[in-house]
């Protein structure tokens, strides 16, 4: 077999855990975001708390905790399972400061009005506040799903067979090869697989500006 | 409910509003001492006075965007005491009576001018999507606006947004409307368009509240004139009287300093 055949057959392992875990953490980070703007300050501490301590440990100590920390708990994952759970936990805990950031860039003045003409809680977050702040953090949700995308490599650790982890095993397996080639064709892969995320966050960037602006 | 005919009554611009002994700070900072005001129903009422008096914290304090430490407001029915629990039914029966329009008209930028007043509608009066917007082209005729319905807000003037924010606020059938600088950020010979819109709302018996700092506007429209200076209203009766024979010194000297400018 050649290498691109070999390291093609961990692509959609690894767009599996890519997405899998940005689902995750998309939808994880809102409560989360929410928790950190909390008028309640015990809801702010312990979600600063969780925040702080999820991106403070190296997402390859999250993935050997899941699936193999917890097996003596009766715990016991895939190894697909625990990288997806581990990356998208870690997405939770910085699209959380993401968002964060965003919402605190949209003006005090639309939530006053959205409470002068008596909309509710939910209606003001979903219809007013949510749409403003997502404009201003897709590029960064953008940026932080490619870096995300070569983060998933680190669950070649834990035995996922996605890109990294068959350019491994073709090295391995091939030790009269040049050890480097299967590498450089990871390499390829990620930059091919990064480029539609890329384009089209510019392109949503670009539309919404100029439907503001 | 019974009501209903009063209600019906009200939303012909009959309701005043009540506010008694109104205290607000903001930690060791007294921002509004034991401020009362009584406002008819139909009247206009003009708040003006020095920056930092609390004009606009009071007004904010009316439709409770600014929560008062004490006090009483009663409005349509509803008496609402801020220093205690507020019942959402009533909150949400203020927030309904009570439209407003702000300096910096705060509409929202990611929706088209049309949605941006037909979308409240349908969630706060549920509203069908073609009554509302039935009823928003009605008052974008009315404030001039037309043919900015499907525009985006930020591509409008300041003069023309704060026409839309007007028209979004009467797009709720509110009885009565506050006004919180409503000029102040726009250039003064735009400012007029807005003021003209103001004063035809005036005539047509809207119960209005208004900070400003337009002392003509103030002059010829408010019924009341209200003058606040170091969190109190010091002075209030008629706009003419007060303003060529002020009783208070401190009165004098704010009008001085704007009608002399």
């Amino acid at each position: 077999m050649d290498p691109v055949t070999a390291v093609l057959r961990g692509v959609p392992m690894t767009l599996y855990l890519t997405f899998g875990a940005f689902v995750i953490g998309a939808i994880g980070g809102v409560p989360l975001a929410l928790a950190l703007r909390s008028g309640t300050w015990p809801v702010r501490a312990i979600s600063r708390l969780v925040v702080d301590f999820v991106r403070g440990v190296p997402i390859i100590v999250w993935l050997f905790v899941l699936k193999f920390g917890l097996a003596g708990e009766g715990i016991r994952f895939t190894p697909l399972t625990a990288g997806v759970i581990g990356l998208g936990l870690v997405s939770a805990a910085y699209l959380a400061e993401i968002y964060r950031g965003g919402l605190q860039t949209v003006p005090i003045g639309q939530l006053e009005a959205a409470n002068a003409l008596g909309l509710s809680r939910s209606v003001t977050f979903r219809r007013v506040i949510a749409p403003q702040a997502f404009r201003i953090v897709s590029p960064s949700v953008a940026t932080y799903l490619m870096g995300l995308l070569k983060d998933s490599s680190i669950a070649s650790t834990i035995i996922v067979g996605e890109i990294v982890f068959q350019a491994q095993s073709y090295a391995r397996q091939h030790p009269t090869a040049v050890g480097i080639i299967p590498y450089v064709v990871a390499g390829l892969f990620y930059i091919v697989l990064s480029i539609p995320v890329a384009y089209f966050s510019r392109k949503l960037d670009r539309r919404m500006r100029e439907e503001i602006y | 409910m019974t009501l209903t005919g009063v209600e019906a009554g009200e939303r012909a611009g009959n309701v005043g509003i009540d506010l008694d002994h109104i205290s607000k700070r903001f930690g060791d900072h007294v921002v509004l001492d034991d401020v009362s005001l009584h406002v008819a129903p139909g009247t206009v009422t003009a708040l003006i006075g020095p920056s930092g008096a609390g004009k606009s914290t009071f007004l904010r304090c009316i439709n409770l965007l600014e929560r008062p430490d004490s006090g009483t407001i009663r409005v349509a029915g509803h008496t609402i005491e801020p220093g205690k629990e507020i019942r959402s039914r009533d909150l949400a029966a203020l927030r309904s009576t009570v439209g407003m329009v702000f300096q910096s008209f705060n509409l929202f930028p990611h929706m088209s001018v049309l949605d941006n007043i037909s979308f409240p509608q349908q969630n706060v009066l549920k509203r069908t999507k073609s009554e509302a917007n039935d009823r928003s082209m009605q008052l974008l005729e009315r404030v001039g606006l037309p043919e900015k319905a499907d525009q985006f807000p930020t591509r409008c003037s300041g003069g023309q947004q704060q026409r839309i924010a007007i028209a979004r606020a009467l797009a709720l059938d509110p009885s009565i409307m506050l006004f919180d600088e409503p000029t102040s950020a726009i250039d003064p010979e735009i400012g007029l368009e807005v003021l003209a819109v103001m004063r035809e709302l005036a005539a047509e018996g809207m119960t209005m509240i208004v900070v400003t700092h337009e002392m003509q506007f103030a002059r010829d429209v408010s019924d009341t004139l209200v003058v606040m200076a170091d969190c109190r209203i010091i002075e209030r009766g008629n706009p003419r009287e007060i303003m060529s024979e002020p009783t208070q010194a401190r009165t004098r000297q704010f009008l001085r300093a704007v009608l002399e400018r």
